[in-house]
């Protein structure tokens, strides 16, 4: 009985002190860590290709989380499969495991790549974006150029990846048709605007 | 790898606390229900002020770093119908997940029978995802925190939960000793 008083009394002064000592966050600093942003840019570790992030769906990679930044309507429209939908005003209200992968994608990489910067500045450092956004995840995953002078091994892999998500792959012809090809479907799948 | 290790552990000192606790025993946790018997309290109690002390004082110390520690996001509405039916299992079982993990490791029938319960509730709701995901999305407020919500500072709440909890705690000690 003693023992249970003297703990409680401990707790009660450890307790009333606490407010007095002040926060005990160290992550209270709001604000960009420049130097780390434009390393992480640098070095490219800000972002991830469609393709990989096909890959790492396809892996169950653990902790992954796919966070479409788009507004409800567009995102139940046509998103990427397992992703969230958290359009931007909501995202930076939201919280992160740490050991969580945050993949930020929006229609063609620009918003993605702005919500990226302000989760930097709110301390979320495991946060990476599609450049291309939706429109990559068409092109590169859905409906992939198979390169012509690719190896078979490759050409194969890009084939099964597209189709473990129920895209179907373009034969790319020489180089040239390769170009005019790209450039054909781009001016067709790409939508304006982010 | 040596995270799994850590959690193994953590979790292997959990449950020997709850069997030391009396936890495992499912009448014990039926009879907080009815207020016959304030075990749970207790352990709740003394965990949260623990944890929070801890959590607190170890930040101010500069040995961990609280800013780090996930908070669960607030769904209201569907948290609210979630806490009924787990307050409705649990009364009815006289377990939670975590002691009826310790009441199987103990060697109790019901402890197996709760989790085979938990699995399935698990697996059905985990099927009807799509159908009711819309509601398990609906309500969000964020990671809610006393401190938040209150707009007070983080040492304040404290202070305010640890007189709350150790009055709490010291009211079931006299009424356990006058019986």
């Amino acid at each position: 009985m003693r023992l249970v008083r003297g703990l409680g009394i401990g707790a009660l002064a450890l307790g009333l002190v606490a407010p007095f000592a002040g926060s005990p966050s160290r992550t209270q600093q709001r604000g960009l860590d420049l130097d780390s942003i434009a390393r992480a840019i640098d070095d490219g570790s800000d972002h991830v290709s469609a393709r990989q992030l096909a890959q790492w769906i396809r892996d169950r990679r653990p902790g992954l989380r796919v966070i479409d930044v788009r507004s409800p309507a567009e995102f139940h429209d046509d998103a990427i499969p397992t992703a969230e939908n958290l359009p931007i005003d909501q995202l930076v209200k939201s919280r992160f495991a740490p050991d969580q992968t945050i993949v930020l994608y929006s229609q063609e990489g620009a918003h993605a790549g702005q919500a990226w910067v302000m989760l930097r500045s709110l301390g979320v450092t495991q946060a990476v974006f599609v450049p291309g956004g939706l429109a990559d995840w068409r092109e590169e995953v859905l409906s992939p150029l198979l390169p012509a002078n690719a190896s078979p091994a490759e050409r194969a892999r890009i084939a099964e990846l597209s189709h473990y998500f129920g895209g179907s792959p373009r034969i790319g012809g020489s180089q040239e048709d390769q170009v005019a090809g790209a450039t054909q479907t781009g001016r067709g799948s790409r939508r304006r605007g982010c | 790898m040596n995270d799994l290790l850590i959690a193994g552990g953590i979790g292997v000192a959990f449950g020997w606390a709850l069997e030391c606790a009396g936890l495992g025993d499912p009448p014990k946790l039926a009879g907080q229900f009815y207020l016959r018997d304030f075990t749970v309290l207790k352990v709740m109690l003394s965990a949260m002020l623990t944890a929070m002390l801890g959590v607190f004082w170890g930040g101010r110390l500069d040995m961990l770093d609280p800013g780090a520690l996930y908070v669960p996001e607030t769904y209201l509405l569907p948290q609210l119908v979630g806490g009924l039916v787990f307050g409705l299992g649990f009364v009815l079982s006289g377990l939670c997940p975590g002691t009826s993990c310790v009441a199987l490791a103990s060697g109790r029938i019901e402890g197996a029978a709760t989790m085979l319960g938990l699995f399935a509730g698990v697996l059905l709701v985990g099927l009807a995802f799509p159908a009711i995901e819309p509601f398990y999305r609906s309500t969000p407020h964020g990671p809610l925190t006393i401190q938040r919500l209150a707009d007070l500072p983080y040492g304040v709440v404290v202070a305010l939960v640890t007189v709350v909890a150790v009055s709490m705690l010291a009211w079931i000690a006299k009424r356990e000793a006058a019986r």
